[in-house]
């Protein structure tokens, strides 16, 4: 009988140090990784170094081909994009002031871009310190729409986002994007209108076509800009928050339900 | 007992997972729609895509409704006062406007470089109340209290829509190359038959131009043809002349080669006249030896 007890306390004993054992290991792992910061990431680590806070969007910069006006078509096409273009440029203020910069709204940055005698691409290569010195403005977006590819349910554009330092002139960010939408189609396969698209064109009075471009720039916009690091309204940049920057090129589908699904470049292609 | 516990435990711990799946997924949703209450959209799509008064006076409301709801709810957005701003100077309320942009650049101290510029080009008489109203915000730690008391205080300017003539909408509208930037202020009658005037004067010297300047290239492309014919005709003549001169050349060459061929002819005929003389003489000589020796023997 003693013998049975000193065998099972034995076994609790060793049941009991490995249990302390596990803990042990256990919060050594949980210090280490509560410890580990992550480490800064190649696109955004600039942007918490220089924690802008007043950011420019300049003019659109649409390099996207239109038609030779023939028909109404044409008219109807070039129309839709120019109005997609126009949405692209007011949406992408959106995220960035969500994430606490002070931009300047639409009226005030065509204002802004009317005194500007410098052209689009001179802003983007050349010394912009004087934005800073004069206007107080830290960074500049410049958004460029180099293409619209439409095949019979996938809409398709492609995207360059740059956001430049006025202080360094250095670029704090550097995307190019080429976002796809695919609609569901019915048995003859024509596209199927969303019922979000139908009531984006409700709401703003165009077109179907029209209500998609748009709400694909603007989803668009949504992906690419709400990530970045929080503004000095927001949050301050001593509580940073450690976001997975976005690679320089990506491939991206926009989904029915708004979501967003990254694609490998062979499946893009 | 055991199983019991186990199974609160397991519900538990679902119970926590789904609220936390909730809680993202609500989180993705919003931040997808990320509708940006600043600005009325559509106001602003319109008013870009065809800039009108009409739109501009729809905008102006938004902006108003917009800009009063947010200090109500006291969800304030950078750039909204300066859009009201910006707005009424385009309609030609300037002291609304200036009173509107000092009020973000007091509510949004990062904002005064802007609205600096925004008012030179604008409202270019009321940059000093800027300075004035920079020489307020100096004191920053008053700040905060100031910005309250602003935004209590402006209240009212929110609820007040800009008012407009509608035969001034017509005329602009008619009037206006729909261009945001140059937007003309509301205007009274002279000054809308001054520019009117000036806007036919400017046409008409322009249209002068362009007639000058196409006369002027008609004249030029004449004179241009004329002055190629000539030279043309310059060149053919005195190709003429340099092929007759050339003619004239060859043919003087010719007779001078004629003489002195018939030069060297006589003198090669004298020689042999020289030459025949010469041998006859010789043969003269031996026959005279001949003879001489025949009569000798």
């Amino acid at each position: 009988m003693k013998f049975i007890a000193h065998k099972n306390n034995k076994r609790i004993w060793r049941i009991m140090m490995c249990v302390l054992i596990f803990n042990f290991q256990f919060s050594i792992f949980n210090l280490l990784t509560s410890c580990k910061t992550e480490s800064r990431l190649g696109q955004y680590s600039s942007i918490y170094k220089e924690c802008p806070s007043v950011i420019y969007v300049a003019p659109l910069n649409d390099l996207s081909m239109r038609r030779a006006v023939r028909t109404t078509e044409d008219s109807l096409y070039n129309a839709s994009l120019n109005i997609a273009a126009k949405q692209l440029f007011l949406t992408a203020s959106d995220p960035l002031v969500h994430n606490g910069y002070y931009l300047p709204g639409p009226l005030a940055s065509a204002q802004l871009a009317a005194t500007e005698q410098r052209t689009g691409k001179q802003l983007r290569n050349n010394d912009i310190s004087d934005l800073k010195n004069d206007l107080g403005i830290d960074a500049v977006l410049f958004i460029t729409l180099h293409s619209w590819k439409q095949t019979s349910n996938t809409w398709t554009v492609e995207v360059e986002y740059v956001l430049r330092s006025a202080v360094s002139g250095n670029e704090l960010l550097h995307v190019s994007v080429n976002a796809m939408k695919m609609l569901s189609t019915d048995f003859k396969g024509n596209p199927l209108p969303l019922p979000e698209d139908k009531a984006f064109a409700e709401r703003y009075g165009c077109d179907l076509e029209t209500a998609q471009r748009c709400r694909l720039v603007e989803t668009l916009n949504q992906y690419v800009l709400r990530d970045l690091p929080s503004g000095n309204r927001a949050r301050q940049h001593t509580t940073e928050r450690y976001i997975p920057s976005h690679p320089e090129f990506f491939n991206l589908r926009i989904l029915n339900d708004g979501s967003v699904q990254m694609l490998k470049t062979e499946l893009y292609e | 007992m055991k199983k019991n516990s186990l199974h609160k435990t397991k519900s538990l711990l679902s119970l926590c997972a789904s609220i936390v799946f909730i809680f993202h997924f609500s989180f993705f949703i919003f931040s997808c729609s990320g509708e940006y209450i600043g600005v009325p959209r559509v106001e602003v799509l319109s008013y870009q895509t065809a800039p009108t008064y009409g739109g501009l006076h729809s905008l102006a409301t938004a902006y108003g409704q917009a800009l009063n709801d947010a200090v109500k709810a006291d969800t304030l957005h950078p750039g909204m006062y300066a859009e009201y701003g910006v707005t009424l100077a385009l309609m030609g309320h300037k002291g609304p406007a200036c009173r509107m942009l000092n009020a973000e650049m007091k509510a949004f101290p990062e904002s005064r470089g802007i609205v600096t510029r925004i008012k030179q080009r604008l409202m270019p008489d009321m940059v000093a109340d800027t300075l004035a109203a920079l020489r307020d915000t100096a004191n920053l730690a008053q700040l905060a209290e100031w910005a309250y008391d602003s935004l209590t205080a402006l209240k009212p300017f929110a609820d007040v829509p800009p008012v407009i003539d509608s035969s001034d909408a017509e005329w602009i509208a008619q009037q206006t190359p729909v261009d945001s930037i140059n937007y003309p202020v509301r205007l009274t009658a002279t000054q809308k038959r001054e520019i009117l005037e000036q806007q036919q004067a400017q046409e008409a010297l322009r249209q002068q131009a362009i007639a000058d300047s196409i006369a002027a290239a008609k004249q030029a492309a004449i004179d241009a043809r004329e002055q190629a014919k000539k030279d043309k005709e310059k060149a053919r003549e005195e190709a003429k002349k340099e092929k007759e001169r050339a003619r004239e050349q060859a043919k003087k060459e010719q007779e001078r080669q004629k003489k002195e061929q018939a030069a060297q002819r006589e003198e090669a005929r004298k020689q042999q006249a020289a030459q025949r003389e010469e041998e006859r003489k010789r043969r003269e000589a031996e026959r005279e030896a001949a003879r001489q020796n025949k009569t000798k023997n």
